[in-house]
Order: structure tokens, then C-alpha cells, then sequence
């Protein structure tokens, strides 16, 4: 039980470019596990990392020209990185399962949504068709889905786009994996559709304790679903914390940000509050904390101490910025169960580094997993 | 209560993509001709020995009635009959297409093996036989087919028939060696839609697996594929075939083949930028995810998106296969012992500069008509295949 389904050790995926230059590498020393009945979010801006990381579970990297450098990824007890072809093809699906973003185009468009989820049933599980075919009714009926017998026979095209997302997720339930994979699943649909399925996949992992990796960057869905949250930023993962620590103790600079861009009910404000800059490119992050260029917090603190002393605030900054221009912080746990890697969190020195791991999840989930064991 | 609101309404119908498009062709014109015509030549095929030949379909001898037709059958026409009818049969029946076509295939073998095995007519038959036999009384109630000359015929029991233009036995006259023209052309439609379908079936094969691969593949497989093709796209079809058949006596099956080997790389070329395209799309992404091997992948969840330019192509194919046997049959080297158009056009011309109309006419018609009925369709399903005019027709 307190053994975790997937652990993620010190992940470096790279990517040739031209010949010539450097290969450049979008995920960077990320360590993150995830434990039987816990949703994990992975945060974080378009090309911070979390899909590669992601794909890399299910060793779906394109080859060539992606590789993974170091780092293991065990799934209990077996490296994904070292299994065979053959292993992979009896993983994915199976144990690990994954919902993509558009649900309009992840179905193949010239075949009936019954021949897909049963070519994934007929795979996996040794059933007759007859079997099958209950199977994934009972599946299509979990997602909600009314005369699911009728709509096995319906082409992607005759279904709507939370219909289809409902279909994608039948089809990776439809084999009992212990995790599954959301990657934004949420994020093509509209807002009603997308609170239902939310709902769907709570009720799911209720029913069934499996483990979710939920990648998102909507703030929201991180609040109501997850129980452990990784910010990702350039690459590395930069805070990690229960969601309840993590949205009343937002620790590093770019957590607060992202924090301060969520626009609130009852304040009226001309802008938006944003991050100034952009992602810096895979191809040249910037030296020492990826994050220094865009972070208020060592502007903040540059300006509180040029106050004091009233010199150049631009001699202030260089100092004060020095270990983050020279130095790449680790990740450390600052409090229990909270890490974070910037050279100005609270306590961090004195913190030791660590992997993160955090067996933090919900009430419901764990009773749902005691009474399944009680079963077993 | 939230499932209730999910509900579809049931008026919506299952229509596969396949019915879509075949239907979205059929509302046009040109393309119900050339089926309607391409039709006709099947079942002209199908039932040439029944419909031209010199044997009687009935007859009634010394008190017995029997029919001399069936006798003269050999294994290729009543392999012929069962694939027709057993296809009849199935068409209509709710079963999968998978299902279908294995029931078809054993039929197909099933009859294959004994009626190869025991049925074996006369090589030689002598046809004025039955006509000698009805002039003299032994025969005494006859039905004829409706055309009641086999074109093997030379009706040696008439006088001079050579050459005659078409008249009301003959319709549209007779050839060279005294043969009935119309019952020459009827028999020789086996030929045109047989060289027609399984060259381009052999093309498109080897064009769909190769091309397929190297989309899919990419990288040096690519590269060495691309190289391949172009090879192959470099030697003259016709030219290998010349050769061919001045060092081996002529064979239909290795001038299908010979076609068929040397025009896949169209289909090669489609296939490849239709892989290119599709292995990033996100279905093909989620069937990897979902762990289904690679060959299911390439073959079952990539090909059919891709299979819309070689649809197109094939239509195109048939054609120039045709047009390309009626090319080797007129310059004289084709098939000997079978009938074919572009042989039977080749007779048009007689010594000494002599031209006979109706032995040009009538097989250069069907020829043109019959590549014109393919391309027709050809285009009509570009148009239908093509999403930026969609559904605008």
C-alpha cells in the first residue's frame, strides 16, 4: 500500500536538433511519483515539459529524434525505459492508459466507436467478442453514455465533443488500468462539458481507485481534482506540494505568478496580472535558475535592499540575483511535504534535497481502497 | 440527469464513410454511365459462354433432351459462375465485409479444386456438327444462344464467309478467318476486365505496403524506398513487355504481372505523403497509446484514411492496363489462343493495304468506351474523395 505505482527518478529526455548543435533537452532531472488512488496535476505553461513527460511514461517520445538521457521510470518495480517492444505494446493500454486533449480527432474517423474500444479490450484482455462486446457496453455505460449498446455503432463523426471525450475515456477504462494519463483533457471542450468530465473521472478513480496524471493549466481543474500538485517550469519540476499547502503556501516566485494571473470574481482590474516574458526556449534556457529572468522576487528583494542603501538598483540586483544567474537550485523540501527549488524559499537552505514524493490524497479514495483491499 | 441531456436523437443514421462516398459518386451522371457500362461488360464476362457459342443451349436428340453448353464449360467458366453467383448471394446478406469475403474465397476454392481437377472438354470441337445435325433432322428441337457462333467458330460448313461485313446473322460481320466478330468481342471482355483489375490489384498492393512504410518509417527507409521507386518508374512498361514476350511465348498472368510490377509507384508516392501526414495525427497517437501493434496501426488505422488517392488511381489504372494489353495485342504479340480486342482490332488491317470498317469500329469502341467509363468514374470519386469541394455537388 504505501509502495508507489509509479515513480518517476531523476527523468532527462533530450532531443537531436541539427547536426551541430547541442541536443536540447525540454524535460530536465524530473523525479515525481504517483500512488495507487492519488490524481497527481502536473502544471505548468505550454512547453514547461509535461506532455514530454508524460509521453515519456508511455515511452511514446518520437524516436528519432527524442531519447531519454538518464533516469528511470519504474511502474512496480519494472523500468519502462529498459522493456522490450512487445513490453511496451502490453503496458500501454493495459497498465498505464491515456486520454489526449482533442477529443475530435483521437478517434479514427473510419471506424465505428465500438470497433475502437473493442480492438483495445480484444488486446488486452483474452475475452470472446461476446464478452467484449458486454465489456464495452458496461464501459460506455460508465462514462455515462446512454444506450450504449446503440452508440457502439455510431461513427466519431455523429458525436459530439464531450460525447467523444466520454468515448475516449470508455475506451481507456474499457481495461481496468491502474493509471491513466489525462493530458488536458479537458481544455478543448466548453466549460459545462468540461465540469462533467471532470466529475466523470472523480466518480471513475472513486469506483475504481486507479491513479491519474492529471496535466493541466488551468488552475481550477488543479483546486477541485488533484490531491498532489507539481508546478513544472523549463523543464524541472520547480514546487511540489499537497494542493491545499500548495494554494494557501505558494512558495516559489513562478507558483505565485501563475497564482496572480487567475483572474477573481468581485475585482474589477483594467489588466490582467501576468508573468512578464515568455518560456525561454529548449534551446537556451537560461543559466542557473531557468526562472530568474522573469522573476519578480529577486526584482522585489533588489529593490526593498537599494532602498536601504540607496544605491544602484541595477548593482543591488546583480547581487542579490547571483546565485540565481549562477546557480541552478535543487529541489528541497522546505516543509513537509512541500518542495520547492529557489534560492530564496523559506528555510531552503537549511532544507535537505530530495525527490519529491507525497502520499497525500483524499479521503474518499483511500476508504474506496481499503474497502477494495478488505475484497481482495 | 445529466445522462438524460446526453441522449442522441435517435434519428440519426449509421451511414459509414464507405456508403458516403460511394453514394456522393453515384449522383453524378458520368459516373452512373461508366458503372452502368463497366456492369455490363461483367456480366458479359461472366456469361460469354452462354451468350456466344456455337453449342446449343438445349437440344432435344433421339427423344432425350440435354444441353451441350454445360458440357463444353471448362474450369475457368464455372469458377467464373460461382464466384458470380456466390458474390450475388452474399452482397445482400448482414454480415461483416470480413466475413463476406472469406465465405466468398472458400466457395471459391471449394469449386475451384474439383472443377479443376475433372472437368476437362474437348480441346477441339467441331462446330458445324450441331448445325450439320439440325439441317438433317437428328436434332429435332434446338435452342441456339443468342448469339450462336463461338469464336473459335470458322464455319467451315458455309460457304466463303470471310470478311463479311455486318449483316443479320452476323452482326456486326465476321473476321479474318471466317469468325463471328460480336461473339470475338464478347468473349474477349474476360481479357479487358481481368488485366484491367488484377494488374492494377498487384500495383496497388506493392505501391500501398512500400509506400506505407516509408511514410511511416521515414529516415533511411524513406530514402531507400524513394530510390527504389524512382528505379522502377524509369524502366518503359511497354518496352519490358516487347521483351518479354519476343523471349517467352505470351502469358496473360505474367503480362498482368509485368503491368502490375511496374506501375505501383504512383500508388507508392500517394501512400508515402498520405502516411506522412497521418502519423501525427492525434488518432494515430492515441492508437499507439492504446498499445495496438504497429502493424494494425499502419495497416488497419492509417491505410484506410489514406486509401482515398489510390481509390482514385486504381480507376485511373484499370484503364491504362487495358489501353496497355489492347497496345501489345495490336502490334501482334499478345495472347494467340484467346480473343482480345486489341487483337481483333489488329485484323482490321489486311494485306495489301485493305481496311475493313467494321473490325476497327467495333473493338476500338469498346476499348474507348471502356476506358472512358473508368476514367469517368475515376474523376467522379476525385471529386467525391476531394474535401474542398465536399459537399458542394
Amino acid at each position: 500500500m504505501n509502495k508507489p505505482l509509479l515513480e518517476i527518478r531523476g527523468l532527462t529526455v533530450a532531443f537531436d536538433t541539427e547536426r551541430g548543435s547541442a541536443p536540447i533537452r525540454p524535460v530536465q532531472d524530473v523525479s515525481l511519483s504517483i500512488f495507487p488512488g492519488q490524481t497527481v496535476a502536473l502544471v505548468g505553461e505550454s512547453g514547461s515539459g509535461k506532455s514530454v513527460t508524460a509521453l515519456s511514461v508511455l515511452r511514446l517520445v518520437p524516436s528519432p529524434p527524442g531519447r531519454t538521457l538518464s533516469g528511470e521510470i519504474m511502474l512496480e518495480g519494472t523500468d519502462i525505459c529498459r522493456m522490450s517492444e512487445k513490453q511496451l505494446q502490453h503496458m500501454r493500454g493495459k497498465d498505464i492508459a491515456m486520454i489526449f486533449q482533442e477529443p475530435m480527432t483521437s478517434l479514427n474517423p473510419v471506424y465505428t466507436v465500438g470497433d475502437q474500444i473493442l480492438e483495445a479490450i480484444t488486446l488486452h484482455q483474452k475475452v470472446s467478442f461476446r464478452e467484449a462486446r458486454k465489456i464495452a457496453a458496461e464501459a460506455m455505460a460508465a462514462v455515462g453514455i446512454a444506450d450504449p449498446e446503440e452508440r457502439l455503432k455510431t461513427y466519431p463523426h455523429q458525436l459530439s465533443g464531450g460525447m467523444r471525450q466520454r468515448v475516449m475515456i470508455a475506451m481507456a477504462l474499457s481495461c481496468k488500468p491502474k493509471l491513466l494519463i489525462a493530458d488536458e483533457p479537458t481544455t478543448a471542450l466548453d466549460v459545462t462539458i468540461q465540469a462533467q468530465i471532470l466529475e466523470l473521472l472523480r466518480r471513475l478513480q472513486r469506483e475504481t481507485g486507479m491513479a491519474i496524471l492529471l496535466i493541466t493549466h488551468d488552475l481550477g481543474v488543479v483546486a477541485e481534482n488533484a490531491d498532489v500538485v507539481a508546478v513544472m517550469y523549463a523543464g524541472r519540476i520547480v514546487e511540489f506540494a499537497g494542493v491545499e499547502e500548495l494554494f494557501d503556501h505558494p512558495l516559489h516566485p513562478y507558483t505565485r505568478g501563475l497564482f496572480a494571473a487567475v483572474p477573481r470574481l468581485g475585482q474589477a482590474s483594467a489588466r490582467l496580472e501576468a508573468i512578464p516574458g515568455t518560456v525561454p526556449n529548449p534551446a537556451n534556457f537560461p543559466a542557473g535558475c531557468r526562472f530568474h529572468p522573469r522573476c519578480a522576487l529577486t526584482q522585489q528583494i533588489a529593490a526593498e535592499s537599494a532602498d536601504a542603501v540607496q544605491v544602484n538598483t541595477d548593482h543591488i540586483l546583480a547581487m542579490v540575483a547571483r546565485p540565481c544567474v549562477q546557480q541552478e537550485p535543487q529541489l528541497r523540501q522546505v516543509s513537509p511535504g512541500h518542495w520547492v527549488s529557489c534560492h530564496f524559499a523559506d528555510h531552503y537552505a537549511a532544507a535537505a534535497a530530495s525527490p519529491p514524493s507525497l502520499e497525500h490524497r483524499r479521503e474518499v479514495v483511500v476508504e474506496s481502497l481499503a474497502a477494495r483491499e478488505v475484497d481482495a | 440527469m445529466i445522462e438524460a441531456s446526453l441522449q442522441l436523437p435517435a434519428t440519426v443514421e449509421s451511414r459509414g464513410y464507405a456508403r458516403d462516398i460511394t453514394g456522393r459518386v453515384m449522383r453524378r451522371w458520368g459516373a452512373r454511365i461508366g458503372a452502368a457500362w463497366i456492369v455490363c461488360l461483367v456480366l458479359l464476362a461472366v456469361f460469354a459462354p452462354f451468350l456466344a457459342t456455337s453449342h446449343p443451349l438445349l437440344m432435344k436428340s433421339a427423344g432425350k433432351w440435354s444441353s451441350p453448353v454445360l458440357q463444353s464449360l471448362g474450369p475457368s467458366d464455372v469458377i467464373l459462375q460461382a464466384a458470380f453467383w456466390m458474390a450475388l448471394i452474399l452482397w445482400p446478406m448482414r454480415l461483416s465485409v470480413k466475413t463476406k469475403v472469406i465465405a466468398w474465397l472458400a466457395v471459391l476454392i471449394v469449386t475451384a479444386i474439383p472443377s479443376i481437377n475433372s472437368l476437362h472438354p474437348p480441346q477441339l470441337f467441331v462446330y458445324q456438327h450441331y448445325r450439320d445435325a439440325v439441317r438433317s433432322g437428328k436434332i429435332e428441337q434446338v435452342v441456339f444462344a443468342p448469339v450462336p457462333f463461338s469464336p473459335q467458330d470458322h464455319l467451315r460448313d458455309q460457304e466463303d464467309m470471310r470478311l463479311q461485313p455486318p449483316e443479320h446473322v452476323h452482326w456486326m460481320g465476321t473476321t479474318d478467318n471466317s469468325a463471328d466478330l460480336l461473339s470475338n468481342m464478347i468473349h474477349a471482355t474476360r481479357i479487358a476486365i481481368s488485366i484491367g483489375f488484377i494488374s492494377t490489384g498487384i500495383a496497388a498492393v506493392i505501391g500501398v505496403v512500400l509506400g506505407g512504410l516509408m511514410g511511416y518509417y521515414g529516415g533511411w527507409i524513406d530514402l531507400l524506398g524513394m530510390r527504389v521507386a524512382e528505379i522502377f518508374d524509369s524502366i518503359p512498361t511497354l518496352l519490358l513487355l516487347l521483351c518479354f514476350v519476343a523471349i517467352y511465348p505470351p502469358n496473360l498472368y505474367i503480362m498482368m504481372a509485368i503491368i502490375g510490377a511496374t506501375s505501383w509507384v504512383g500508388y507508392a508516392y500517394f501512400v508515402r505523403g498520405e502516411f506522412l501526414s497521418l502519423r501525427d495525427r492525434d488518432f494515430v497517437h492515441a492508437a499507439r497509446a492504446a498499445g495496438i501493434p504497429l502493424p494494425s496501426i499502419i495497416f488497419r488505422h492509417m491505410l484506410l484514411n489514406g486509401l482515398t488517392p489510390v481509390i482514385v488511381t486504381a480507376s485511373f489504372g484499370v484503364a491504362s492496363a487495358i489501353l496497355m494489353e489492347s497496345t501489345i495485342s495490336f502490334l501482334g504479340i499478345g495472347l494467340t489462343d484467346e480473343s482480345s480486342w486489341g487483337a481483333l482490332l489488329e485484323e482490321a488491317l489486311g494485306g495489301g493495304g485493305t481496311f475493313y470498317w467494321w473490325i476497327a469500329l467495333y473493338p476500338g469502341l469498346a476499348i474507348f468506351l471502356t476506358v472512358f467509363a473508368y476514367n469517368l468514374i475515376g474523376e467522379s470519386l476525385r471529386d467525391a474523395l476531394d474535401p474542398k469541394l465536399g459537399r458542394m455537388m
